[in-house]
């Protein structure tokens, strides 16, 4: 019998490598996405690598203006370009770089900006605008982060600015006599103790550190390859849904099937066999993925070795029951290509392969929870990027195993050999 | 286990298959003696298949029994199923896969390992001429090359009986004579054949003896020859005027060389001793009368007239 199966093991197995289609579905399909997704969210996600562009049009006739944009450029996130091949940027040239589509994204500070900002307290308010002039396709993604950064800025240095001449003006309406030395230091305590410190000068008083919760063992910070192999990863093991499927439907058409029914094996054995070898595809696709990732983007992968392939298992186990359920359900290959588009990006959306589950609405978690793929994606980020163990992930073994045998139970079922 | 064999390798009574409504066999029974090759001559639809899906385990009949080399099909199923060789009519072969990659497999299902498996597999290829291409994906070969592979996919395993269900469908005139000589040398070495076809010419070549079957019955069964013998010398149909049936019809029943003849509307249906000669007297006698023929045809005495004559269709209809 174990015979038997290891012939249909080894058979498919030669199959599967001797179609290149079948070969790229499987291991470069999610492999691609990884790389292309990585590197076009990398810019949002890392410090330092690919600074996203900003036009800057510097009109302002004072200094505060040029001292933000100083800032803005020190952050590694951005890079901001005041001139374009040689010449200082205008606003009309701006907008043409975007509308061309050479640039995303520009800011126009005003003439009046520092004039505004050095306004004396007291006389009618005088106001003026920071024009981000924006390509409406942008994603918001990009613009967002760069717009809140912004706006930081302009209010740390609306707060600057203005401050000291405020306190100026109330020292003047409520105490006038008050020696001028007295005054400045008296601002000077003011301004730094209002601002915790954050002015410069003396260490903050509160100060930014990431960090993650208790017994997470957070050896890097993620970045976009860390936060997409899992996800994609779980995508590309769920095709072995269309390839297991196309198979069974090759062998019911070709009459493989109906010969090999006149032989001396039992059904068992057969779905047994034809099972055995996509799980074994499985396995090595998700060993090239982890292990591509670790060698050319170096991935972490966390601290427990036999975790990791515990949870691998069940995730091959999954997908292959799918497989199964998938393969027992269809008659066509027009019902098969249909069925497995929509289940698996389907299934893969809403178990967060995509985007983190964390954005979606409450209804749409609870949904996720009926897909493999979110208790995959769950096992895989704690140990990958939560710094997780096994003890951690059992109850998400338990459930990629539980989905595995019901789909599975149910594919074995409804399986027809004819 | 094969001492259980008797004389018929398969032995069927009165089987019936029903799909729904429709009876796809009904009441069918037969028997195939060891060593002999036995055809099961009809049109597309007349229940072949059904057949030897039957014997080849993959269907359980609705009625009747069927023992093969002694044991019983319903109860036994998984001690016959080493014992036959199943090739279907589609050519169930890995095509992106050699030919040798391909027996391996079906070698390895059937508990061949090792050294026994590859002087097997070359065995094979040999006997169907493929040895030179053993390595090449089955995808590249032509029709009948591909129907000589799956020929010797069924052959294996060395079974006792070999059912091939329309082994030469589709497959150029040059590759079905290669079957064919493949199929004899089996044969001369004492394999039992069950062969199913609705060529006519490869029953008769082929064949020790054939049942003609057709709407889930069997017609007729005997040698090719002892069937063509039903239509005596030829089977003539004659078309006159209506009017003239009547009359026409005793004297030419009185004629030397007619053994029987019998009308249908305009139509007469005429048995010959020898077609030629009755050919001729039949002209000579309508001449005479004035009678004017309207139309002729002489079915020569061969299997496809044989199944005319049984069913009043054709093979090919």
């Amino acid at each position: 019998m174990l015979n038997q199966i290891l012939a249909f093991t080894w058979k498919d197995l030669k199959v599967f490598f001797k179609d290149p289609g079948a070969v790229a579905l499987i291991f470069l399909q999610p492999f691609m996405f990884i790389v292309v997704m990585s590197y076009a969210l990398g810019g949002l996600f890392e410090r330092g690598k690919d600074p996203i562009p900003i036009l800057v049009v510097n009109q302002d006739e004072g200094t505060r203006a040029t001292a933000i944009i100083r800032q803005l450029d020190e952050m590694e996130a951005f890079r901001v370009e005041t001139a374009w091949e040689g010449h200082p940027l205008t606003r009309e040239r701006a907008e043409k770089l975007i509308i061309e589509g050479k640039r995303s994204l520009a800011l126009v500070f005003p003439p009046d900006f520092s004039e505004v900002l050095e306004q004396l307290p007291g006389a009618a308010p005088r106001r003026t605008r920071v024009l981000a002039i924006v390509d409406p396709a942008t994603s918001s993604q990009f613009v967002e982060p760069v717009l809140g950064t912004l706006q930081g800025l302009i209010e740390r240095s609306t707060y600057t600015a203005m401050m000291p001449r405020g306190l100026d003006y109330l020292f003047t309406q409520l105490v006038p006599q008050i020696p001028l030395e007295q005054r400045e230091a008296f601002k000077a305590r003011a301004q730094e103790a209002m601002s915790g410190g954050l002015l410069g000068g003396e260490e903050p008083v509160i100060t930014l550190e990431r960090t993650a919760p208790p017994g997470m063992r957070v050896e890097k910070l993620p970045n976009a390859f860390q936060q997409n192999v899992p996800g994609y990863t779980i995508y590309g093991v769920f095709w072995i849904v269309s390839l297991l499927t196309a198979s069974v439907l090759q062998e019911k058409r070709e009459g493989t099937f109906r010969r090999l029914l006149a032989a001396p094996l039992s059904r068992a054995v057969m779905l047994a066999g034809k099972l055995l070898p996509y799980y074994l595809i499985n396995l090595i696709q998700i060993a090239i993925m982890l292990g591509a990732s670790r060698w050319l983007f170096g991935l972490s992968l966390g601290r427990s070795p036999f975790a990791l392939v515990t949870v691998s298992l069940a995730v091959a186990a999954a997908a292959t029951g799918l497989g199964v359920l998938v393969a027992a359900l269809v008659r066509t290959e027009a019902q098969a290509g249909g069925l497995t588009v929509l289940l698996l990006l389907t299934m893969s959306a809403l178990g967060g392969c995509f985007v983190p589950r964390f954005i979606m609405p409450d209804w749409l978690r609870t949904l996720g929870l009926l897909t493999p793929h979110a208790w995959a994606l769950d096992a895989y980020q704690d140990l990958l990027v939560r710094g997780y163990g096994l003890r951690e992930v059992w109850p998400k073994v338990g459930a990629l195993t539980a989905f595995a045998a019901a789909f599975f139970g149910l594919g074995v079922w409804r399986f027809r050999f004819d | 286990m094969e001492k259980r064999t008797p004389n018929s390798v398969i032995k069927a009574e009165g089987l019936v298959k029903r799909y729904g409504d429709r009876v796809a066999l009904n009441g069918v029974s037969c028997s195939v003696r060891e060593g002999e090759i036995f055809g099961l001559l009809g049109p597309n639809g007349a229940g072949k298949t059904t057949l030897i899906s039957i014997l080849a385990t993959l269907l359980p009949p609705d009625e009747g029994q069927v023992l093969i080399c002694g044991y019983d099909l319903r109860r036994e199923a998984d001690r016959i199923r080493p014992l036959i060789g199943f090739v279907p009519q589609e050519l169930a072969l890995y095509p992106t896969l050699s030919a040798w990659d391909n027996l391996a497999f079906f070698g390895r299902i059937y508990g061949l390992r090792g050294t026994a498996l590859k002087e097997r597999i070359a065995a094979v290829l040999d006997l169907v001429g493929l040895r030179d291409r053993a390595g090449d994906a089955v995808r590249t070969f032509s029709g009948g090359m591909k129907r000589r592979l799956n020929i010797a996919a069924g052959l294996i395993h060395r079974p006792r009986l070999l059912l091939l269900d329309e082994p030469t469908v589709g497959v150029d005139p040059q590759s079905r004579n290669f079957i064919f000589e493949h199929i004899e040398r089996l044969r001369s070495e004492g394999m039992t054949i069950l062969y199913t076809t609705h060529y006519m010419e490869e029953a008769e070549r082929l064949c020790g003896r054939v049942a003609i079957m057709d709407e889930g019955r069997i017609l007729a069964l005997d040698t090719p020859r002892g069937l063509i013998g039903l239509l005596g010398g030829g089977v003539i149909h004659m078309e006159v005027a209506a009017e003239h049936v009547e009359d026409l019809l005793p004297a030419v029943r009185a004629l030397p060389h007619v053994q029987a003849a019998s009308s249908r509307d305009r139509r007469l249906r005429i048995e010959t001793r020898a077609a030629c000669p009755a050919l001729l007297e039949l002209i000579e006698l309508c001449n005479a009368r004035d009678i004017p023929i309207l139309s002729l045809e002489v079915l020569e005495p061969n299997l496809e007239s044989v199944f005319l004559h049984l069913t009043g269709k054709r093979l090919r209809d």
